[in-house]
């Protein structure tokens, strides 16, 4: 067992019987994605930090419902999602998402893939602010399947939409983004 | 070039996210013991049963207006609804934007044959109003352990529509376990509540003044739902099923829609 990270089910095993540094490693294992997660929606990472906060919370008061075998990640995403979901419902706005690109690559993230390379920065800008000036649904909806790679069931998770919904819902996305790219080309 | 979707698949590593802050996830000493047994320890106001308990004697000190029998407590228990008679009812919110769903947070959602799917238990349409609009689906941990559909009509005739939500009817359609408080009503002094018998059921018609609505999520955590059409109620057992029809409508038409459902 020793230099092996415990999966989750193993952690959650340990959790429910009282051991709370195995919850904490289940946090610190998904607090980026979960925060990430509640930033995209909500807009705001004091927003997310709450809502990815109390979604934990939630989460592990509900942890012996969580169905044996499952997977954990859309499980706490779902909840995280929620809750972030009703901190926007509940003050009523929603700060305008506002993705930006870095210089460069931070340590400790993928390295480039040759489809980033082969893009150039700008390209890369130009196609980010298209993405930007797309509406809160559909930028939301590429924003969590291309930039959090979350899975379709994660996505709809954190949506809280059907899986089926989420291909309907991108498909249109990416539809009304290519127009835009070729409208931007043309112009 | 690559298409789109690897351009934007090769952003991903380029997105300049906020740092991602320790979470600081405040945990009880003593750890989950057991799902139930940590509730039970860690918050008491958050277990069921003790809701359950809680509302119940909150029923008895606060219903001064309305002095049920100590049957009657009990079948809103069994309706897995208490009611909470208050002076000052809250106002309700302003509408915010977004999809009705969000707005008023009935779950993910969906069709009715999908809806249908994921539960257990067979839900009940009433034919008169054609297909809803809208339908949404609550499980837990967000909804009652036995899950929750809403179906949602927008215009109907014979309906008005309700100016908060441009919405004439709701039905929404819950199972839990025994004394799962899932429910609660606050009402004011301008509501009159009347007990009335559905396919041979309990049921109570709640009329009058805008209602709030409060429901139990499954930790017990207490969520006011300010933004119901906050209209006249019928809520009603159906064979385990709880239902509750809400809209700007009389008595009679709730009672027929009931009546109607299959």
């Amino acid at each position: 067992m020793e230099g092996r990270p415990a999966d989750d089910s193993e952690l959650i095993t340990r959790a429910l019987r009282g051991d709370s540094a195995a919850y904490e490693e289940i946090v610190q294992r998904y607090q980026q994605i979960a925060f990430r997660t509640a930033y995209v929606i909500t807009g705001s990472s004091a927003d997310a930090e709450d809502a990815a906060q109390e979604g934990f919370v939630k989460a592990y008061r509900a942890l012996d419902r969580f169905r044996p075998g499952a997977d954990l990640r859309p499980w706490l995403l779902r909840i995280v999602a929620n809750e972030a979901r009703n901190r926007v419902r509940s003050s009523g706005r929603r700060r305008q998402l506002e993705l930006r690109l870095t210089e460069g690559f931070r340590p400790g993230d993928a390295a480039p893939s040759p489809e980033a390379v082969a893009l150039a920065s700008d390209e890369r800008q130009r196609l980010l602010a298209l993405v930007n000036a797309l509406s809160d649904e559909d930028r939301t909806v590429i924003a969590s399947r291309y930039f959090l790679e979350l899975s379709g069931e994660e996505t709809a998770a954190a949506l809280g939409i059907p899986e089926g919904t989420v291909k309907s819902r991108l498909s249109r996305a990416l539809a009304r983004l290519r127009a835009r790219v070729e409208e931007a080309a043309n112009a | 070039m690559p298409d789109l979707e690897e351009q934007l698949a090769a952003l991903a590593p380029a997105i300049d996210w906020p740092l991602t802050p320790t979470l600081k996830v405040a945990l009880p000493t003593h750890g989950v013991v057991s799902g139930e047994a940590a509730r039970r320890g860690r918050r008491p106001a958050n277990n069921r049963w003790i809701l359950a308990a809680a509302a119940a004697l909150l029923i008895v000190a606060t219903l001064l207006a309305y002095t049920p029998s100590r049957e009657a407590i009990a079948r809103w228990l069994n309706l897995h609804t208490t009611i909470q008679r208050v002076q000052n009812p809250p106002t309700p919110s302003p509408l915010p934007p977004g999809p009705l769903g969000d707005r008023l947070g009935l779950g993910t959602p969906t069709t009715l044959e999908n809806a249908q799917s994921q539960l257990a238990w067979k839900i009940e349409v009433p034919p008169s109003l054609g297909r809803p609009d809208e339908v949404y689906v609550k499980e837990p941990p967000d909804g009652p352990s036995g899950g929750e559909v809403t179906l949602v009509y927008a215009q109907r005739p014979d309906f008005r529509v309700s100016g908060q939500t441009g919405v004439s009817v709701l039905v929404t359609e819950a199972r839990g376990k025994v004394n799962e408080v899932f429910f609660q009503k606050m009402l004011g002094p301008g509501v009159t509540i009347e007990d009335v018998t559905v396919k041979g059921r309990p049921g109570y018609w709640i009329s009058g003044s805008p209602h709030d609505f409060v429901f139990a999520d499954a930790n017990g955590d207490a969520h006011y739902e300010r933004l119901r059409l906050a209209t006249n109620t019928l809520i009603f057992d159906d064979n385990g099923t709880v239902i509750r029809i809400e809209g700007d409508m009389t008595k009679s038409q709730a009672l027929e829609l009931a009546g109607s459902l299959s």
